[in-house]
C-alpha cells in the first residue's frame, strides 16, 4: 500500500484527520515502518512546538518592548505613592497659606477672569507681531537639544551609567542648597509697603494687591502682585510677575520682568529681561545696561546705555540707544530725537513699516530686512538650515531610539490612536503651562516648575519626532519593526511634514496638530510606563 | 541590562503560573463572573492575563499592540463571558477570544482586508512526500527553545498566525479556519508550510 504524505500525516497528529481516513491510516502505520517513524518525529515536532511557545518571544525579535524599571514595582509603587503624598501635601500647604491673593486673579486661571485676561493677552501678544520670537525660541530649543544630543552621546559613547546618577543626585543636591541657601523676607498682604524710611536687609519676596517698595531693599525684590511700584531703591534684582510694574526709583541691578505693561521711569544699573505685553522707558529713564526684550509695543524715550534687543509688535524709539539696536517684528518707528550708538538692524515683514526720520542719528550701519516668506525658499542658507534641523531631528530619533528603544517606538505607535492622542495633546499643550505657572508661584515649586518647563519644551520638539516616525511607517508598511526602518520611517515622515509645514495657513495649523498629537502620543506613553502593569 | 531585561518582560504575570484552578472552583469563579462579580473578573485576570498576554504576543508585532490587545480582551470580558456555555474548556474559549481580538487588531491595521488570503488554487494539496521529512528535533535546550521561539516571530504573517493559534491557543482546524474565514483545507496546508518554512528556518541557522 501507498505511504501517506506527510502533510496527512501531520494532520493526523493534530487529531484534525476525518474518523475514516484516520481508520485508514492507523492500519497502514501498523504495516509501515516509514510512516510510523515520521508520525514519532512529528509529534516530537509539535511538542517541541508547544514547549517552545510556552514562554514568550525574546524581545530582540521585536523590538518594541518597554524596558520596565529595574526595581521592584512593588516596594517602587510605594514609594512613588509616598514621595507624591509627602509632596503634595507640601505643596497643599503652601497653597493654602498663599490662597491666591485678590492681585492675582488675572492671572489665575481657574477664574473665568484670570482666563479670558490670560487669553486675550497672549493673543493680542501673537497677533501683534509676537510670533516674531517663535523663530528664536526654535533656535534656543535647537540648542538645547544639541546639549542633549551631545551629553547624550557622551554617555551612549562612555556607557557610563553610573556616572551618571551621581550627577543626577549632585544636581538635586545642589538646587535643594540653593533653594534654601538666601536668606529671605516673606511679605504677605493686601498692600505690601517698604516704607520710605524702611530698609529691608535680605532679598524681599511680597505678594499682594499692591507691592510699593518706597524705602531700600539690600538684597533683590520679588515681587507677584497686581501693580509693583518701585519708588525708592531695590539693590540687588527686581523680579516682578505683576499685571503692572513701574520702576520710578532705582534698581541697581536687572530687572526681570513677566508683566502686562512695564514702566521704567528711574534709574537701573543693569538690564530689563522682559516678557510682557507692553514695556516703556519714559524720559526720565535710564538703563545702565542693555535690554532684551519680547514685547507687543516697546516705547523707548529714555537711555539706554548699551544694545537693545528686541521682538516686539511696535516699537517706538525716540530716546538714545548706546550701542546696537536690533528689532524683529512688524513695526519700528524713530523719531528725530532718536539715537543710535551703533549699527541698526531691524527685520520686518514690510519696508513700509520702518518709519526713520531724517533726524534721527545712527552711528553705525542701517540694515533693514524684509522677512518675506518666499524669500525663504531662494535662500541657500534655508536649505542648508532645514538639512541642519533634519539631521538633529534624525539624530534626536536615533539617539532615543537606542537610549529608550521600547519607550520611542510606543510612543511612535500610539500617535496612531488619532483622537485619544490629539485630545490629550491639545489637553497637554493648554494644561501644562498653567500648570507651570502654579507651580512656579508657590515659589518652593520654582526648580520643579523649571523642569516641568524643560520637560514640556522637549517633549514638544520630540512631538514632530514621534508623528513623523509614525507617518513614515504609515506610508511605508516595512515588513519588520527594526531600528532602520523606524528611521528611514522618520526621515520620509520628517520631510514630508517639513514640507506641508510650508504651505501658508495650512502648514500652521498642520504643525499646531502634530505637537497635539505627539504630546498626546507621549503623555499616554508617559502614563503607560509609570503604570506599574497592564491593567483590564 | 539584558537581565533586567529579562525579568521584566512578561507583564508581572507569574501569578498565573502559580496557582491552577481546579474545575470545580474555576467553574464558580466563572459562574461568578458571568453575574459581574468584580472580583470573580480579577481572579480570573489573575489566572489567565499570562496566557491571553502570550498568545497576543505571538501574533501581534509588538509588545504595546499586545497589550493593548490583552487590555481589550479583558475589558470585553465583563460582557463577552455570558456567552461561555461552559461546552469547551474555559481557557480555550478564552483564547479564541484573544485570537479572534488579534485578529482584529491585524485586520484594523489593514484597514480591513482579510489577514490571510488564499492565494493559490488549490493549496491545499501539496506533493510532500516528495521530500524526505526533517522534523525538528525531540529534545530542546532552553537556548533552542528560545531559537524556535525567535524563529516563530519571524515568520511572516500568514504563517504564524494560524501556528500560534494551533499550537499556543490549541484551537481546532475548524475554530482556525472560522476565526480567519478561511477553508478547512487551507488551515492544514498553512500549517504544514509554516512548521516546514520553520524547519528551514532553523536549519538554515544551525549551518
Amino acid at each position: 500500500m501507498e505511504c501517506y504524505s506527510e502533510q496527512i500525516v501531520s494532520i493526523f497528529v493534530d487529531g484534525e484527520l476525518a474518523v475514516e481516513e484516520a481508520r485508514r491510516l492507523r492500519d497502514h502505520l501498523a504495516t509501515c515502518r516509514r510512516c510510523r517513524q515520521l508520525l514519532d518525529a512529528l509529534r516530537a515536532e509539535n511538542r517541541v512546538l508547544s514547549e517552545s511557545l510556552q514562554e514568550l518571544p525574546e524581545e530582540a525579535a521585536s523590538p518594541a518592548g518597554f524596558a520596565r524599571l529595574p526595581w521592584s514595582l512593588g516596594w517602587g509603587d510605594v514609594v512613588v505613592v509616598a514621595a507624591v503624598l509627602a509632596v503634595g501635601s507640601i505643596v497643599v500647604g503652601w497653597i493654602d497659606k498663599l490662597s491666591i491673593p485678590e492681585a492675582l486673579q488675572w492671572l489665575d486661571p481657574f477664574s473665568l477672569n484670570g482666563r479670558t485676561n490670560l487669553i486675550f493677552n497672549l493673543s493680542y501678544y501673537f497677533a501683534h507681531g509676537g510670533t516674531a520670537m517663535l523663530d528664536d525660541y526654535a533656535a534656543v530649543v535647537g540648542k538645547f537639544f544639541l546639549l542633549l544630543l551631545l551629553g547624550g552621546s557622551a554617555l551612549l559613547l562612555g556607557r557610563r551609567w553610573r556616572l551618571h546618577q551621581p550627577g543626577l543626585r549632585l544636581l538635586i543636591v545642589l538646587l535643594a542648597l540653593s533653594l534654601s541657601g538666601f536668606a529671605l523676607e516673606r511679605r504677605h498682604s493686601e498692600v505690601v509697603t517698604v516704607a520710605a524710611n524702611q530698609t529691608v536687609d535680605d532679598t524681599l519676596l511680597a505678594s499682594g494687591n499692591i507691592v510699593r517698595v518706597e524705602g531700600v531693599v539690600n538684597g533683590d525684590l520679588l515681587a507677584f502682585g497686581g501693580s509693583v511700584e518701585v519708588r525708592g531703591t531695590v539693590k540687588g534684582d527686581l523680579v516682578s510677575f505683576a499685571k503692572r510694574t513701574v520702576v520710578s526709583g532705582t534698581v541697581e541691578g536687572n530687572i526681570y520682568n513677566f508683566s502686562n505693561s512695564l514702566d521704567l521711569d528711574g534709574q537701573l544699573g543693569h538690564n530689563i529681561y522682559g516678557f510682557v505685553q507692553s514695556l516703556r522707558v519714559n524720559d526720565r529713564g535710564r538703563v545702565g545696561g542693555g535690554m532684551v526684550v519680547g514685547a507687543g509695543d516697546v516705547s523707548l524715550e529714555g537711555e539706554v546705555n548699551r544694545s537693545v534687543t528686541m521682538y516686539a509688535g511696535n516699537a517706538d524709539v525716540s530716546g538714545s540707544v548706546g550701542r546696537e539696536l536690533t528689532m524683529t517684528g512688524d513695526n519700528l518707528t524713530l523719531t528725530n530725537t532718536a539715537r543710535i550708538g551703533g549699527n541698526l538692524s531691524a527685520r520686518v515683514r514690510q519696508l513700509k513699516n520702518v518709519h526713520i526720520a531724517d533726524g534721527a542719528t545712527i552711528t553705525g550701519t542701517r540694515d533693514i530686512q524684509v522677512r518675506v516668506r518666499q524669500s525663504h525658499f531662494a535662500r541657500p542658507r534655508f536649505y542648508f538650515y532645514q538639512a541642519v534641523w533634519l539631521a538633529a531631528a534624525m539624530l534626536v530619533g536615533w539617539l532615543g531610539l537606542v537610549l529608550f528603544p521600547g519607550f520611542f517606538q510606543a510612543s511612535t505607535h500610539a500617535v496612531g490612536s488619532g483622537w485619544r492622542s490629539l485630545g490629550l495633546g491639545v489637553g497637554v499643550l493648554a494644561g501644562v503651562p498653567v500648570a507651570i505657572v502654579v507651580t512656579a508661584i508657590t515659589l518652593v515649586g520654582l526648580p520643579a516648575s523649571l523642569m516641568l518647563l524643560a520637560l514640556y519644551l522637549a517633549a514638544i520638539y520630540l512631538a514632530k519626532v514621534w508623528v513623523g516616525a509614525f507617518l513614515g511607517q504609515m506610508l511605508l508598511k516595512p515588513a519588520g519593526a527594526t531600528k532602520s526602518d523606524w528611521l528611514l520611517g522618520l526621515l520620509v515622515g520628517l520631510l514630508i511634514l517639513t514640507i506641508i509645514g510650508f504651505i501658508p495657513y495650512l502648514g500652521g495649523l498642520v504643525r499646531l496638530g502634530v505637537v497635539c498629537l505627539g504630546l498626546g502620543a507621549f503623555a499616554w506613553q508617559l502614563y503607560r510606563a509609570l503604570r506599574p502593569a497592564i491593567t483590564a | 541590562m539584558d537581565a533586567q531585561r529579562n525579568n521584566a518582560k512578561g507583564p508581572q504575570l507569574q501569578e498565573g503560573k502559580a496557582t491552577q484552578m481546579e474545575g470545580p472552583d474555576l467553574e464558580s469563579v466563572i459562574e461568578r463572573a458571568q453575574g459581574h462579580d468584580a472580583e470573580a473578573l480579577g481572579e480570573i485576570y489573575r489566572l489567565y492575563v499570562r496566557r491571553v498576554f502570550g498568545l497576543c504576543r505571538y501574533m501581534l508585532d509588538s509588545r504595546e499592540s499586545a497589550e493593548d490587545a490583552t487590555s481589550e480582551v479583558f475589558l470585553k470580558l465583563q460582557r463577552s463571558i455570558e456567552s461561555y456555555d461552559g461546552s469547551i474548556p474555559f481557557p480555550r474559549w478564552l483564547l479564541r477570544v484573544a485570537g479572534n481580538q488579534c485578529i482584529d487588531a491585524l485586520r484594523r491595521r489593514k484597514r480591513g482586508r482579510q489577514v490571510i488570503v488564499e492565494v493559490e488554487e488549490g493549496a491545499a494539496v501539496i506533493e510532500a512526500a516528495s521530500s524526505e521529512p526533517s522534523p525538528l528535533g525531540a529534545v530542546l535546550s532552553t537556548e533552542e527553545r528560545a531559537q524556535v521561539r525567535d524563529a516563530i516571530a519571524r515568520l511572516p504573517e500568514n504563517y504564524r498566525v494560524p501556528l500560534v493559534l494551533r499550537y499556543y491557543g490549541e484551537l481546532s482546524y475548524d475554530e482556525i479556519a472560522q476565526q480567519l474565514g478561511l477553508q478547512r483545507n487551507y488551515v492544514a496546508a498553512l500549517l504544514f508550510r509554516a512548521k516546514q518554512e520553520l524547519r528551514r528556518k532553523l536549519g538554515h541557522r544551525s549551518k
